[in-house]
């Protein structure tokens, strides 16, 4: 065995020795912990919902409100219509 | 690894993948120490050795039945743990520049007495200069992990992985030697 070899399995037993017995129970736990905790995907969607609810609240308000303006003021332009009509008439 | 071996690990990650929870295990304990080995010698950190290997085997276990051949778990696991290495190398250096440590905090040196030979620091010394994929190149190689089976996880060629170990092997006995003189 060359001397880097010996120098390199000492690393690799060194650095194994670092794990503490259970080691594969806490694994384990942290996977079936990681795996009922919300991914960032489901985040994700929860956050471009809730944005798509609000842009279409937005957007039906303001169809709802400008189809109230343009009645109105279609309304006003009838009587100003009417008004003219009626000038031009006794006149 | 002969062809029995490999036979009964395929076996065994199949069962992980159908969701068999002490045939993970089992990988687990088969592997745990031989990870933490190699995620030392990438990392260069005793103390954040079990931190790590924690994450690879966390990440095995979430992605394991993405594995299409069972027979190349050991590749893909290694694979994986080099990924992790480097990655919390690049967050570490990251976090560094956003909240730079006081000079007493930065270089912490290993804790007294966890370094048992003068080889062994050599070495360590040594890994610490060169570049994080050259030491997970040459820890791979030192783990038993072929040329081809490199290439074939980083898809490059085979001469590609022979240069660049060429490279870090001088480099590393340039640091090794000065390091001894």
């Amino acid at each position: 065995m060359k001397p880097e070899d010996k120098a390199w399995n000492s690393l690799f037993v060194h650095g194994a020795s670092r794990i503490r017995p259970g080691f594969p129970d806490r694994v384990l736990r942290a996977t079936r912990a990681y795996a009922s905790s919300p991914l960032f995907v489901s985040h994700f969607a929860m956050c471009a919902a809730t944005a798509a609810v609000c842009l279409l609240a937005v957007a039906l308000y303001n169809n709802r409100s400008s189809v109230e303006e343009d009645a109105k003021s279609l309304a006003g332009w009838n009587d100003v219509a009417a008004q003219a009509g009626e000038l031009d008439t006794s006149l | 690894m002969d062809e029995s071996s490999t036979i009964a690990l395929g076996e065994k990650v199949r069962r992980a993948q159908r969701g068999d929870e002490a045939a993970l295990r089992d990988l687990i304990v088969s592997y745990q120490h031989r990870i933490a080995g190699f995620t030392y010698a990438i990392t260069g950190r005793s103390d954040s050795v079990e931190d790590i290997s924690q994450m690879v085997f966390v990440k095995m276990a979430r992605a394991i039945d993405r594995l299409k051949a069972p027979e190349q778990f050991e590749s893909w696991l290694f694979r994986l743990a080099r990924n992790t290495c480097i990655d919390h190398l690049r967050r570490q250096k990251l976090r560094r520049i956003f909240t730079p440590f006081a000079p007493e905090h930065e270089n912490v040196p290993e804790p007294a007495g966890s370094v048992d030979s003068e080889e062994l620091d050599a070495l360590r010394h040594a890994l610490d200069q060169l570049r994080p994929k050259d030491r997970a190149l040459l820890a791979l190689v030192q783990e038993g992990r072929s040329h081809a089976e490199i290439a074939d996880s980083f898809k490059t060629s085979v001469a590609a992985v022979k240069a660049r170990l060429h490279r870090a092997r001088e480099q590393l006995k340039q640091f090794y030697n000065s390091d001894e003189t």
